[in-house]
């Protein structure tokens, strides 16, 4: 081989290696996302939501990543494929257009925390909209996965309240999701039972499931 | 209402379908959103057999998503993702026993007059004004417990608004909803846990099938079939709930058909089915929008935004400059997502939720408009929209009219989420640049869920699919009884207007079948 040849095999090994090569393992609890989609979203995560602060969970520890691949689970196949473009976008833009910083030129998992954190003010602040709307993509499913946080709904005072769910007759009629009418719990008697009709008082017990722990 | 069980009809969920199967029905209505139930329980009441046809499943309260995302990705059709090309815009139709009003906030306006008289002009229309369209709107409300949002769940985030509208002199109301004890939850957009909200899976969709209506739920209509002039049934198949994927055929045998499967489904359903009631040419044509954008304020004191009606108050004052503003809630992952900052400083931000509030505002884009084709063999909307200039400066004027109501409220800051200008604003000097330097269409994020026009009504064949009844001009027995109809905008939430020429249409098709 060439020494022009040797030069752009060596090139092409690098560019595979930058692209596709050397991520962690993922969770293996997780459906969806790839270890290259994992990282992705990992990294995300913890620039949008770093440790410490206000609210004191960082993305990751409020288990943004899992809450992705839930997301995703739950899309039909043409748009969960339109999140896995947008992924696979944010985290190989900054081989062509690389982030602050000597080592800038590596993919957005690779990069430390403050240039991801420039890298995604840099696609929020853009003149360009599709980077606008690419950052505001990427960072819906973040926030949205944030929200979804119990722990951090319950910082922000805005955890959802108890509410007690009255039989109505549309009850008597309609199974749960892919179960069988037979799975219908609700009878006759159940439409009498008394619930509270009177307006959620905003310090009333929260939704079981996003109650603090105990101390 | 009693127990539903006890009537003539049922409902069929997908673990009901196990093979090929045939149906024969006086009247076929395809679609189960405000208007295809209205029309399925008239026509049931009116003593015909009726098969109801609905491609999304019923949702239970235990299948509800508290969290936004979750609860987009399962109600609505592609995941919530849905959005127009031209201008880009996301737009949102959902796929459930109910449609809409499962996960809509409950508006019920009626149609002002000077509108219906727009209407008049554009599509030669003789008896579609406010005063014929009134009773049909007052038995709706009847049933449905239709009244104003009382003060008791307004909550502040609400009675701010009205505060704001009252300084500037601007007009502000109670917004009337399809709500019975409503408790203040403010989650109308993920399904009533309260089942306060009469969405239709909960309301006219019982009482249809208590009067005999036989409810079909997890199939999709992919044919009208025809015969001349003459539609005979509906074709499809069973879809799995979420995943859609293809079960066991099905086909319904009819006198007559209501196609009430929503803008952006019932003319792709015509094209389909090979080009049915397009001698106009006017079929999928006309798309129209009402483009919202919404305004966040942040105030000096908690606002407690968790309680409260989703929507409770609006100011119709600007529906002849082409705007109405409302109040808004939703999960608040969703509104969080337009907070400025990243990192801390996003965190810091997100405290403020819990003082903050939304307004939102609708525009009448009569300038504005697109069409729809199918993307390929999907079955899924292809839509090509734009959004005009002039248009696109009414809403910009309506951002600087919710500035204004804001800081009129005592609002410490605003967040306007328009890219042209600063993130956040803290005075009515700093927000007047909104006004001086309105936004283009492309600093706004806009998003919208009231469609309407394609497959528009029209006194005159030549330039119309639909009667003033709603029957196709080409056809004998084809009814299309959603907001396609609209030839314009009716300046307000659609659904009750929608709902209301639905029972007109379907009191009509009742004497006829």
């Amino acid at each position: 081989m060439t020494l022009p040849g040797l030069i752009a095999l060596a090139l092409l090994a690098w560019a595979v290696l930058r692209f596709a090569a050397g991520y962690g393992p993922r969770d293996p609890a997780l459906r969806q996302l790839s270890a290259r989609e994992y990282a992705l979203v990992c990294a995300a995560a913890d620039a949008a939501f770093p440790p410490g602060g206000v609210i004191p969970l960082s993305g990751t520890q409020a288990r943004i990543p899992a809450h992705a691949d839930r997301y995703l689970a739950a899309l039909p196949p043409r748009n969960r494929l339109l999140i896995r473009l947008l992924f696979v976008l944010i985290e190989h833009a900054t081989l062509i257009f690389p982030a602050p910083g000597w080592d800038g030129w590596r993919r957005f998992s690779a990069l430390s925390l403050v240039q991801r954190m420039a890298v995604l003010e840099g696609w929020a602040h853009s003149r360009f909209l599709p980077r606008r709307l690419a950052f505001q993509g990427l960072r819906a499913v973040l926030t949205m996965g944030y929200f979804a946080c119990p722990a951090v709904l319950r910082a922000m005072g805005l955890a959802p309240l108890a509410i007690e769910t009255p039989v109505v007759a549309a009850d008597l009629l309609y199974p749960p999701i892919g179960q069988p009418k037979s799975s219908i719990r609700f009878g006759v008697a159940d439409l009498d039972r008394a619930v509270p009709r009177t307006p959620l008082d905003p310090r009333g017990p929260l939704q079981p499931g996003f109650e603090a722990p105990p101390a | 209402m009693s127990d539903p069980r006890t009537g003539s009809g049922e409902v069929r969920v997908f673990a009901d379908y196990q093979r090929d199967f045939t149906e024969v029905a006086d009247v076929v209505v395809v679609g189960s959103g405000p208007c295809g139930a209205v029309a399925a329980y008239e026509l049931a009441a009116a003593g015909k057999r009726v098969v109801l046809l609905e491609e999304g499943p019923p949702f239970t309260p235990a299948d509800f998503e508290l969290e936004g995302s979750l609860s987009m990705a399962r109600t609505m059709r592609e995941g919530g993702l849905r959005f127009t090309m031209g201008t880009v815009m996301p737009t949102m139709q959902a796929i459930a026993l109910g449609g809409g009003s499962l996960v809509n906030s409950a508006i019920c306006n009626r149609c002002p007059d000077f509108r219906f008289q727009e209407w008049a002009n554009e599509a030669d229309l003789a008896r579609t004004s406010r005063k014929d369209l009134e009773p049909h709107y007052d038995a709706i409300a009847a049933f449905l417990g239709i009244a104003p949002t009382p003060d008791a769940v307004q909550g502040p985030r609400n009675l701010l608004f009205r505060d704001g509208c009252k300084q500037l002199g601007y007009g502000s109301e109670p917004c009337p909803r399809n709500v019975r004890e409503c408790r203040g939850s403010g989650e109308c957009f993920t399904g009533c846990r309260a089942r306060a909200k009469q969405s239709m899976d909960i309301s006219y969709v019982p009482a249809a099938i208590q009067l005999g209506a036989r409810v079909l739920t997890s199939v999709r209509a992919e044919e009208l079939l025809s015969n001349g002039r003459r539609v005979t049934g509906v074709a499809g198949r069973v879809v799995a709930p979420f995943s859609g994927a293809p079960g066991p055929r099905f086909r319904v045998e009819a006198k007559a058909v209501v196609l009430a499967a929503g803008v952006l489904a019932s003319p792709l359903l015509l094209q389909r089915s090979g080009n049915l009631a397009n001698s106009s040419g006017q079929v999928g044509e006309q798309l129209q929008f009402h483009p919202g954008t919404s305004v966040l304020g942040v105030f000096p004191d908690p606002v407690d935004p968790i309680f409260g009606a989703t929507q409770g108050y609006q100011c119709l004052h600007f529906l002849r400059d082409g705007f109405k503003l409302e109040t808004l809630w939703a999960p608040p992952g969703v509104l969080a997502v337009r907070m400025p900052g990243m990192g801390h400083q996003f965190k810091q931000e997100l405290l403020d939720l819990r003082f903050a509030t939304v307004f939102d505002a609708i525009a009448s884009c009569h300038r504005s408009r697109g069409r729809v084709r199918e993307r390929g063999k999907s079955l899924q909307p292809s839509m090509r929209w734009s959004f005009h200039p002039d248009d696109a400066a009414i809403l910009a004027h309506a951002v600087w009219v919710m500035a204004e109501i804001f800081f009129a409220a005592g609002a410490r800051k605003i967040v306007p989420g328009v890219a042209s200008h600063a993130d956040e604003m803290h005075s009515i000097a700093e927000a007047e640049s909104l006004r001086s330097r309105p936004p283009r269409a492309r600093d706004m994020v806009c998003a919208s869920t009231h469609v309407f026009g394609t497959a528009r009504m029209h006194g005159d064949p030549r330039h119309g699919v639909v009667d003033e009844d709603l029957k196709a001009h080409d056809l004998d027995n084809l009814y299309v009884v959603d907001t396609s109809v609209f030839p314009l905008s009716p300046a307000v939430n659609p659904m009750f207007t929608g709902m209301a020429l639905a029972r007109r249409s379907a009191l009509a098709l009742a004497e006829r079948v």
